[in-house]
């Protein structure tokens, strides 16, 4: 009975416990820096988990709860989907189930995933989460996947939570624009994308934008577009999944705490509004509509409809003209950047000129005037099953991209839609597509009809220009 | 139900005007349209049925993909060979007009899209449709794998009572999804 204890950190710790499962039975727990061994008495072998995939522990008197979410070793999921895993253990008094926990905690805090090159931090513990929900969200099912599956990890990994349900549009962004942000350390966004647009933007709006953009957001797939969640799952290297998978593997990220920077575009419309965007600008061929949010969805995240086999068939071709800051380009900041009426927050604009201005000299014009697709995206996803930019990353300071021509053949597009689900459409060399690194673009198409979109968000078609604005976000990731 | 004479009657003109959703302006187009189809010798009648090949020469259908479909759809020929009459002939541009509903779009959407005739697209229908746009030559075709991917994730997005065909209705519901389908279903001369 007892333990041989030395606290110090990453020392391995032995402690004897009960079994609760099995009275008069007991068990040999040892805490390493890494895993937590458990060598049962009467078995043979030991059980093995690893402090990386623990989220938390909760104690209850004598006894020890330990919650971990491995990547299943059954098939026919081995090692894609997460599964939850209860270890118990019946300490000698409440004080060593209290330390226990303690260490449990401690350790798997510090067993955390690398992010290269990006600084950042955690999550306090215990901590306070505002969850926002949408309850049209994912056919309607949005509330009760909380109820019943998310809020339970969050008992678990010690995040007492306030949860709000939103009932039209807006409310988030208005909500974010004017609360008391102090009484929170993470807001959580349990929807689709759109949601998370909205809060964005509404911390945007608000005059202490500095601080207030620099609280971190947490994604739970909850809606129909899941971009942001598919491309976290991603840069998390975690196999890629969807549906409730995703989610799990989100609230497990949540729940971990890691918070990294993200890089935000700002996006001038020809009105002069100024919206900031996660994700994407897009005009060009559009496929269908979200039914559940309403926002366009370019290509129907390549999930194909027969609509867009139709448009196929009446192919446009969009007349615009498209321009560029060249990454390579020495000189970045432009002598006249855009200049801002007070009134309007956010970081200024260095190397964009008003969109009434023609661009500055050095940078790029696509040649070709008559064009398919237009996309600049700053994550990997579009959707799910749909891998715009492959080779993007969180904060890379780069929007990525996509010019498709016209005169790309019905057979090439579809089969370049194809490529996207798996993310291969940049390796093969179709001389009608264009795939561009950059930190500012401008697009001025040559008519006011037809479909241009920020982040799914459909805004007035016209000439649009964005910058990136490198690590100006914080979002929960692996 | 034809017309002997070549022009169209003042009664016939607002009978074609209540039965479709052209304008009168559009009729009078299509008329003149449709007898430069017909041959010197048949000018005069307009009973004339103006076989597909001849019809499949108007620029407007000349680069859609599934002009042969379109033909096939409207044409009430006995030998169903694709040919129109004029009635037939406007028929076909009420749907494809402006002002068309996009339920009578999606229908014949519908319609042209089943190769088969037989009233859902199963399988089969997809591959032909999807041939239909890629073009039918090795260069052109889609690979067996992409086919694969691509009908199955139609399959996916459309067919909702998952029986592996998509029905009338489950192809209207996807449909009424595209904004801009209504659009692009347009053909006006």
């Amino acid at each position: 009975m007892g333990e041989q204890a030395d606290g110090e950190f990453g020392t391995p710790v032995l402690g004897d416990f009960d079994d609760p499962l099995r009275s008069g039975r007991r068990c040999v727990v040892t805490l390493s820096a890494r895993e937590m061994n458990v060598q049962r008495s009467g078995y043979q072998s030991r059980e093995v988990m690893q402090l990386v995939d623990c989220i938390g522990c909760q104690v209850t008197g004598h006894e020890l709860s330990v919650y971990f979410y491995p990547f299943g070793k059954s098939w026919p999921q081995a090692g894609t989907a997460r599964q939850r895993l209860v270890l118990r253990f019946k300490a000698e008094n409440d004080e060593m189930a209290r330390r226990w926990a303690w260490m449990v905690r401690e350790r798997s805090r510090h067993e955390l995933p690398a992010q290269d090159g990006c600084r950042y931090g955690l999550l306090p513990q215990p901590c306070r989460a505002l969850v926002l929900v949408n309850p049209q969200g994912g056919s309607g099912q949005a509330l009760s996947i909380f109820h019943n599956q998310v809020k339970k990890m969050l008992m678990e990994a010690d995040i007492q939570y306030t949860l709000l349900v939103t009932d039209k549009q807006n409310h988030a962004r208005d909500l974010m624009r004017t609360a008391e942000l102090s009484q929170w350390d993470i807001v959580v966004i349990l929807s689709g994308d759109g949601l998370i647009f909205e809060v964005i933007n509404g911390l945007m709006e608000r005059a202490d934008w500095r601080d207030a953009i620099q609280k971190p957001l947490a994604i739970l797939p909850g809606g129909s577009g899941n971009a942001l969640a598919s491309s976290i799952n991603n840069y998390s290297r975690f196999p890629p999944v969807t549906g409730n998978n995703l989610l799990l593997n989100c609230t497990f990220l949540l729940c971990k705490g890691l918070i990294s920077p993200m890089d935000l575009m700002s996006v001038t419309t020809v009105s002069g509004h100024r919206l900031f965007s996660f994700l994407s600008v897009s005009w060009g061929f559009v496929s269908d509509v979200d039914i559940e949010s309403e926002r366009l969805r370019l290509i129907g995240g390549a999930r194909f409809t027969l609509g867009t086999l139709w448009r196929l068939a009446s192919l446009r071709v969009y007349r615009g003209k498209v321009a560029y800051l060249p990454l390579e380009a020495k000189i970045d900041s432009s002598p006249n950047s855009q200049q801002f009426t007070t009134g309007t927050n956010g970081p200024k604009d260095t190397l964009l000129v008003p969109l009434d201005q023609p661009v500055p000299s050095h940078w790029t014009l696509v040649e070709e005037e008559e064009l398919v697709l237009v996309l600049g995206v700053c994550q990997t996803h579009l959707g799910e099953d749909f891998i715009c930019a492959p080779a993007a990353l969180l904060s890379d300071g780069i929007i990525h991209l996509i010019v498709v021509k016209a005169g790309i053949s019905r057979s090439a597009l579809l089969s370049l839609f194809l490529a996207m689900e798996k993310g291969t459409h940049l390796q093969v060399q179709n001389p009608h597509v264009l795939y561009i690194q950059t930190r500012a673009f401008r697009l001025v198409p040559h008519s006011t009809k037809g479909y241009m979109t920020v982040d799914g968000e459909r805004v007035e078609c016209g000439p649009i220009q964005a910058q990136v604005h490198h690590q100006l976000g914080r979002v929960i990731s692996g | 139900m034809g017309s002997s004479a070549s022009q169209l009657t003042k009664e016939l003109l607002s009978e074609y005007q209540e039965l479709t959703f052209l304008t009168k302006q559009e009729i009078l187009l299509a008329h003149c349209r449709f007898k430069e189809l017909l041959p010197k010798e048949s000018r005069n009648t307009m009973d004339y049925r103006v076989p597909m090949e001849k019809i499949l020469t108007m620029p407007e259908l000349k680069s859609n993909p599934f002009r042969q479909r379109i033909c096939y759809v409207f044409s009430t020929s006995e030998a169903k060979d694709g040919s129109l009459s004029f009635e037939d002939f406007l028929d076909f541009l009420s749907v494809f007009s402006d002002s068309a509903t996009p339920e009578i779009k999606s229908h014949y959407a519908f319609r042209i899209f089943d190769f088969d005739d037989d009233g859902t697209l199963d399988r089969n229908d997809l591959v032909k449709l999807v041939n239909c746009l890629t073009g039918d030559a090795p260069e052109t075709r889609l690979s067996q794998e992409e086919m694969n991917q691509l009908i199955g994730n139609i399959l996916e997005e459309s067919d909702i009572d998952k029986d592996g065909t998509v029905n009338l209705s489950e192809f209207q519901h996807v449909i009424s999804r595209s904004p801009d389908f209504v659009s692009s279903f347009k053909i006006v001369l």
